[in-house]
């Protein structure tokens, strides 16, 4: 089957204006979340730069060498205008430096949110991803049996789940596959017994303690999945083409897949913001199996005052969130036609 | 001669056979007849069940256009979904049957059988402005949807004749294969929904309101598109619409509804030139003409019943009706059926008995 493709005179691809559209207002956002968090660091009660300023001349330093070590701390001099001193913490930001860290003295805040990345993005996107196919896979059939007795239950099961705090289902997941039917580790990221590495003994130590923040996080997001889901469905259903389409008699599996493809749109967005979120840690799981991730690393950063970590670990959550929001867009065009072209119907 | 088109003892047509056998070419086919008995439609509402359809009984003969033109309301769309046995919830069929030549009583297809009669023998077209394609998919990709909904092994020849099918009707058909809902007009969108309809080689065509919503030249366009498929393919076809021009430019016969009855069915040109039912009377002086005065269209007074506010006995018009008698209060009137035209109206049955009696006294 040749079908030859007659469209409209190509000028700039759609998408690609779109996504230029998004990496311009991005990086705006990103300029004013970095802009407020320079502002409140140096506004905070007690300003924490110069009292870093201060306690090293107390130490015994001359004010140079205070006012060096304070500028590698933060990445701006904390003397000097506030002009000069924005001037050189954004010229720091365009390196990529975000000082270093007061808490654990002598390491960059870079490297600390690097590795507790990786522990965030390991156990939260497994779960997101977990959850949102079996919550959209079950609201579909939630949406079309929502007459029936299954719909309910489906429903049901999600409007309970989607209740319950997070915390509250990480310490019940805790207390099952620990303490009552101990087959789990408690807590950690991986015994510390294996070599870090591409070996069976290692990854099966990380997937073991993976499982219960994998399991809490989709067990809290699964029920919000569903209930969209099923929303999103009856919408769709009340849509004069599916009627059509049935009227035209197309088989179950066809009818199935046009009704999911096009109630499961709306919730790609909804995705997209989730797995941004993600890099802001999911802070109670983290705590609870005391996993190293970025939510960890806030909650200790805020309990030290540690103002460049928290400044970091805010940035990271911005761009991954603004990242997130691209990737939403342009998934958008690649699965709906009508993004694609541009037009509106 | 007169005679009551109830008819409850009935025998049905041989030809209830299974509707999944093999699909002959057009031509090879024949137009099929359809025969609406005693058909009930009612509604679940939070007053009870209310009727849409009050026992409505109506041929339709192989090879016709049959109109179906009513005000909104009157039970049209759901006579019309109810050839598919399509009636949507909170609607059910309560009974009476709709037998299709080739098909038997659909009333009573279920599952399988139900969804392979439909698209295959039975062909809908919706509305122009009701978006009847799935927005993701090309059409191409729709049509070979339904051509593995019904088992069709030849894709090829699927494409072929869908192709020749959409340059039939004056489109690009290649061009239309590869385009989104979105990328056509409502003209080309309508056409398509035509094309859908009749890929598959249905030989019943409904199309509600198949025009509503276009604007003038399209409409004319499609109604002419209509005649000539429906003579080309020897179609059996039944057009809902309101708009009694329409109706008029289009169909053999029509039929009139009021409140989910038929009240007047006959030969087109008989019903409009020479109306019998007092409501059909009223319609038509309701139209203003291109030429003269306005002021000579006259709209009926009163407005027509909704599920809640028919009469609960009598005829469904009495409340509009300038020929009211004491009868039309208390018993329905039945549908008589005189010269090829049906009307259920007691004045005119009085006026007849009288006019008879003057001739033959």
């Amino acid at each position: 089957m040749t079908l030859i493709a007659v469209r409209g005179a190509p000028r700039v691809n759609p998408v690609v204006r779109r996504l230029a559209g998004h990496v311009v207002r991005g990086l705006v956002m990103i300029w004013v979340v970095t802009t407020i968090s320079f502002v409140i660091i140096r506004n905070i009660p007690g300003n924490p730069v110069l009292g870093q300023y201060e306690t090293l001349i107390e130490k015994g330093m001359s004010p140079d060498e205070a006012q060096r070590a304070t500028a590698a701390l933060y990445g701006f001099l904390p003397t000097g205008s506030l002009w000069e001193q924005y001037t050189g913490y954004m010229k720091a930001l365009l390196h990529l430096d975000l000082g270093q860290s007061l808490s654990t003295p002598g390491t960059e805040v870079v490297t600390l949110l690097g590795s507790a990345a990786k522990w965030t993005v390991l156990p939260v996107l497994g779960g997101t991803l977990l959850s949102f196919v079996l919550g959209v896979t079950l609201g579909v059939y939630a949406g079309i049996k929502r007459s029936g007795k299954l719909g309910d239950l489906l429903s049901i099961s999600g409007s309970l789940l989607h209740g319950v705090p997070q915390y509250v289902i990480g310490l019940l997941v805790l207390a099952i596959f620990t303490t009552l039917w101990p087959i789990l580790p408690a807590g950690g990221p991986v015994d510390v017994e294996f070599v870090p590495g591409f070996n069976a003994g290692y990854l099966a130590s990380l997937i073991q303690h993976a499982t219960l923040p994998v399991l809490t996080y989709a067990l809290a997001s699964y029920g919000g999945w569903v209930l969209a889901m099923k929303s999103s469905v009856a919408t769709v259903l009340g849509d004069d083409f599916i009627l059509a389409a049935e009227l035209r008699g197309l088989s179950r599996g066809v009818l199935f897949r046009y009704i999911a493809r096009n109630a499961i749109l709306p919730l790609f967005t909804i995705l997209a913001l989730s797995l941004g979120m993600l890099f802001g840690g999911a802070i109670f799981i983290e705590r609870i199996f005391n996993y190293p991730g970025l939510g960890l690393l806030l909650v200790n950063s805020i309990g030290a005052r540690d103002y460049a970590l928290m400044g970091g670990t805010f940035l990271v959550t911005t761009v991954a969130i603004i990242i997130a929001n691209i990737a939403a867009d342009l998934l958008y065009a690649v699965i709906d036609p009508r993004v694609r072209t541009g037009g509106t119907a | 001669m007169i005679t009551i088109s109830h008819r409850a003892g009935e025998t049905p047509r041989p030809d209830s056979h299974s509707a999944s056998g093999l699909i002959a070419g057009p031509g090879a086919t024949t137009a099929p007849g359809v025969r609406v008995r005693d058909l009930t439609v009612v509604y679940k509402t939070p007053l009870g069940e209310l009727p849409a359809l009050g026992g409505v009984s109506l041929t339709i003969d192989p090879g016709t256009i049959t109109g179906i033109v009513g005000e909104s309301g009157s039970g049209k769309s759901t006579l019309a979904l109810s050839l598919l046995n399509a009636v949507q919830p909170p609607g059910r069929i309560a009974g009476g049957s709709v037998e299709i030549d080739g098909l038997g009583n659909v009333v009573d297809l279920h599952g399988d059988r139900l969804r392979q009669a439909r698209g295959r023998h039975l062909g809908y077209v919706f509305q122009a402005a009701q978006n009847s394609l799935n927005p993701l998919k090309t059409v191409g990709k729709q049509l070979l949807d339904l051509g593995r909904s019904h088992g069709v092994e030849d894709r090829r020849a699927l494409v072929r004749d869908a192709k020749s099918l959409l340059e039939r009707m004056g489109l690009d058909g290649a061009r239309v294969l590869d385009s989104h809902q979105h990328e056509l007009s409502g003209g080309m969108r309508q056409r398509v929904g035509i094309m859908l309809a009749l890929v598959l080689n249905a030989q019943l065509v409904i199309l509600d309101e198949p025009t509503t919503a276009l604007d003038m030249i399209t409409q004319a366009t499609i109604l002419r598109i209509i005649r000539e498929v429906h003579k080309e393919r020897g179609l059996t076809t039944l057009m809902v619409t309101h708009d009694i021009g329409v109706a008029a430019e289009v169909t053999d016969r029509l039929a009139v509804m009021y409140g989910g009855r038929v009240v007047e069915h006959g030969p087109t040109m008989e019903v409009l030139g020479a109306p019998s039912h007092p409501y059909t009377q009223g319609l038509i002086r309701a139209i203003p003409r291109l030429s003269g005065d306005i002021e000579q269209a006259r709209a009926l007074p009163g407005r027509p019943p909704t599920l809640g506010t028919l009469p609960a006995s009598g005829c469904v018009f009495q409340e509009r009706c300038p020929l009211r008698m004491d009868i039309c209060a208390t018993v329905e009137p039945p549908p008589v059926i005189e010269d090829g035209r049906t009307v259920a109206c007691h004045a005119v049955e009085r006026s007849r008995h009288t006019a008879q009696r003057e001739e033959h006294p």
